[in-house]
């Protein structure tokens, strides 16, 4: 083995060395096995934990950079010793229940959010050989446990008995089941094909080599892509779809009675979901881990990076929309979008074949891949701009009947405060 | 991972679940209650379904495939009963089963 | 004992005590938060018995879109949701409950019972009840399921049906449960106000209230917002 074999799989050597370990003390069986993952899942937590640390200064920096401001630049040098300030402020924090609130569901409320957000680590890959499970339904589970901090979002509203807490509630249904849809639609060309849920198998059909042609599924179809990382966002409630913790509007939405470390929950398991959801994108749309010379983490934390770069971007420029912006956008131009996207993807997929056996049995064009991927690609392009071209000549008739009615508007007024003046 | 744990085990679980099912159907007085615990049953049912696939026919899709329809019976039998009552609610201000027994609204 | 049994005894126990907190809590919220524990604890079974698709679609389905629309039916409708645990007959549904699971205890479990010379129990079931002959784990049943769902040979009107009755569904719970609007409302309420007088002869028409020209109000403030302008 060369140094470069080693400093590239230098995640599995080690988590090798350490089953090892373990295993000579307690005897090959279940219990091994046991304090293994068990390990290893605390592993992941304290990561995230670390990941959460990290990304609420880099995003600070980064926001305060964009809005022509200087961010953190107290605690230690460039500020880098805020999170652990603001975590030393958490934990001293005074932990308060509201009198009326429901106790039981008040205090667990936070609990369920973080483990919901940290379940979706358990399927996904670092590097070649490092996944917690190479589930063969990969997709589907981060998409199932992802759903579940719905409840989570709704026992603190209800719990916390504010009616703000309950309004942010009741956006959260609208926003989140609603946008699930979406979601599930353009992860389905990303399955289709690669012919797995496996993300591990989904990755493989982006590298060269293992029955994969090379090409990241960004570049085959974009459109999902897009539509991917905007439900994401609206998913995470990040601005700007934060509506369910909108500040200006209703105070913090459903975490306004929390205090202290379960406040500080709620916040690790925003950040904890958006950084699933950039991993998630990395994963399915650019080729994950994979990538040339440099070692398959080093490029994982390179494209994660990148994708989380877009998402604090977001953040710093879009204002909130509005709640029935929201809706619309999701269910008028989204959905339609990605429903006409999916059947297209699977027509093509039938008619031009890149797989030359599957040709001859199920009939249709052989191509090579990459024909196939330029075709899908020119799809989903074309089907990007009719809806643009569709959604813009609305909002150009929306526009004109607003002015209209402005204009009709001030000239009444105009009549009315004459009226008064002559009088 | 089924080892050691006989068929009859799963089944006396689902039996008990949609017994506590069918109670509750019965005696609550609150109609959200009663199709809440319609849903309990329904899973009652599925849990037997798959049992039965996974240890007498592992090779086949019947199990499964009734299973995966009953996820949308369940699916379609909340959407349609909760909208319902919603509806009832909102012109008599009750949920109350026994209360809404009048043929007009 | 294997751990699979420990698993399971700790599943079951979970499932059927919140199952049970389900029927008799009288905190309507926390009937709908024991559904949903009920259910994780359904998705464990299946986990148990390597059908783990059917875990995720369980989280999915149940947990993510059905206790969903419970939780937010109980928070529209809370201010009638009564305290009371039961109605009138809840005596009687519990006899049913027992007597039933009793029953199906008796026939599925591993007791048997002669009566008259007829022996009742799993005995006669025409398979192997114990589970001691576990055949292996099907791989990759999903793929199976899949085609066996779009093939007209297996399963494929069943399932366009399937997908009819989520549409039906959908639409019927959108007409359903929409909020009259516009003109529709007012037809409604004509209705009802013609029902109202004919239930209420004797009683006096209540007298309309002054119209306030609220049209008028909106635009006089409108006129100072774009004077500001």
């Amino acid at each position: 083995m060369t140094v470069f074999e080693v400093i590239n799989n230098i995640l599995k050597i080690a988590g090798d060395a350490f089953a090892g370990l373990i295993t000579s003390i307690l005897g090959a069986g279940g219990l091994a096995d046991f304090v293994v993952m068990l390990v290893a899942a605390l592993i992941i937590c304290a990561l995230c934990a670390v990941a959460f640390m990290g990304l609420t200064y880099a995003e600070r920096k980064i926001v305060a950079r964009i809005q022509d401001r200087i961010g953190p630049n107290q605690a230690g040098p460039y500020g880098v010793l805020q999170p652990i300030a603001d975590g030393i402020k958490m934990f001293t924090k005074e932990d308060t229940t509201p009198a009326e609130a429901d106790r039981w569901v008040y205090n667990l409320a936070p609990l369920v959010i973080a483990v919901f957000a940290l379940l979706t680590y358990a399927v996904i890959p670092f590097a070649p050989g490092v996944v917690g499970t190479n589930l063969n339904i990969g997709v589907f589970y981060v998409i199932a446990v992802g759903s579940g901090s719905t409840v989570a979002i709704l026992m603190a509203g209800w719990g916390s008995n504010n009616k703000y807490s309950l309004l942010g509630a009741f956006r959260t249904v609208a926003q989140l089941v609603g946008y699930e849809v979406p979601m599930l639609l353009n992860v389905l060309p990303v399955v289709m094909l690669s012919g797995s849920m496996s993300l591990v198998d989904i990755i493989e059909r982006q590298t060269l080599g293992n029955g994969g042609n090379g090409i990241p599924f960004i570049l085959v179809v974009p459109l999902s892509a897009l539509i991917f990382l905007i439900s994401g966002i609206a998913e995470t409630g990040r601005s700007p779809f934060d509506l369910l913790e909108a500040e200006s509007e209703i105070v913090a939405g459903f975490h306004v009675e929390y205090s202290g470390m379960k406040f500080a929950l709620f916040f690790l398991g925003e950040y904890v979901n958006a950084l699933a959801v950039s991993i998630m994108f990395t994963v399915l749309f650019m080729g994950g881990y994979a990538g040339p010379i440099l070692p398959p983490y080093v490029w994982l934390l390179l494209k994660v990076a990148a994708v989380f770069t877009i998402l604090m971007w977001l953040r710093g420029t879009l204002p909130r929309v509005r709640v029935d912006q929201l809706m619309s956008f999701n269910w008028k131009f989204l959905v339609p979008m990605s429903i006409v996207n999916v059947i297209l993807i699977m027509i093509i997929g039938k008619v031009f074949v890149a797989d030359p056996v599957t040709a001859q049995v199920n009939g249709g064009i052989a191509v090579p891949p990459l024909v196939q991927a330029m075709i899908l690609f020119t799809s989903n392009v074309i089907v990007l701009l009719i809806g643009l071209l569709m959604v813009s000549r609305q909002a150009r008739q929306l526009r004109l009947t607003e002015a209209e009615d402005l204009d009709r508007r001030a000239a009444h007024n105009k009549a009315a405060a004459a009226k008064v003046v002559a009088q | 991972m089924i080892n050691g744990i006989p068929l009859y085990w799963y089944l006396i679980v689902s039996a008990a679940l949609f017994c506590i099912g069918l109670y509750g159907v019965l005696a609550r007085k609150n109609a959200i209650a009663v199709i809440m615990c319609v849903e309990l049953m329904l899973n009652a049912v599925n849990i037997n379904l798959i049992a039965f696939w996974r240890y007498i026919t592992p090779a086949a899709i019947s199990g499964l495939s009734f299973a995966a329809f009953i996820f949308v019976v369940a699916a379609a039998e909340a959407a349609v009963g909760l909208a319902l009552i919603i509806s009832i609610y909102r012109n008599t201000r009750s949920v109350d089963p026994e209360k809404i027994d009048s043929m007009k609204l | 004992m294997t751990l699979q049994q420990i698993l399971f005894i700790v599943i079951s126990l979970v499932v059927l005590g919140s199952a049970f907190l389900v029927v008799t809590t009288r905190n309507l919220f926390h009937a709908a938060l024991f559904l949903v524990v009920s259910f994780f604890g359904v998705a464990g079974f299946y986990v148990l018995l390597d059908a783990g698709f059917f875990a995720a679609a369980q989280v999915l389905v149940y947990i993510g879109a059905i206790s969903i629309l419970f939780i937010f039916a109980v928070m529209l409708t809370r201010d009638v949701i009564t305290a009371q645990r039961g109605n009138s007959q809840w005596q009687a549904a519990a006899f049913v409950g027992a007597f039933l699971f009793l029953l199906m205890a008796i026939l599925l479990g591993p007791f048997s019972i002669t009566i008259r010379g007829h022996q009742f129990g799993n005995a006669n079931w025409p398979f192997d009840m114990a589970g001691d002959a576990i055949k292996a784990a099907p791989s990759n049943f999903v793929g199976t399921m899949g085609s066996g769902l779009v093939s007209m040979d297996q399963y494929g009107v069943p399932f366009l049906l399937a997908g009819v009755l989520l549409l039906v569904a959908m639409v019927g719970a959108i007409w359903v449960a929409r909020e009259l609007r516009g003109r529709e409302a007012e037809k409604a309420a004509a209705e009802t106000a013609i029902d109202d007088a004919d239930m209420d002869m004797n009683q006096p028409v209540q007298e309309t209230l002054p119209l306030v020209d609220t049209n008028e109000a909106h635009e006089s403030h409108d006129a100072a917002a774009v004077e500001k302008h």
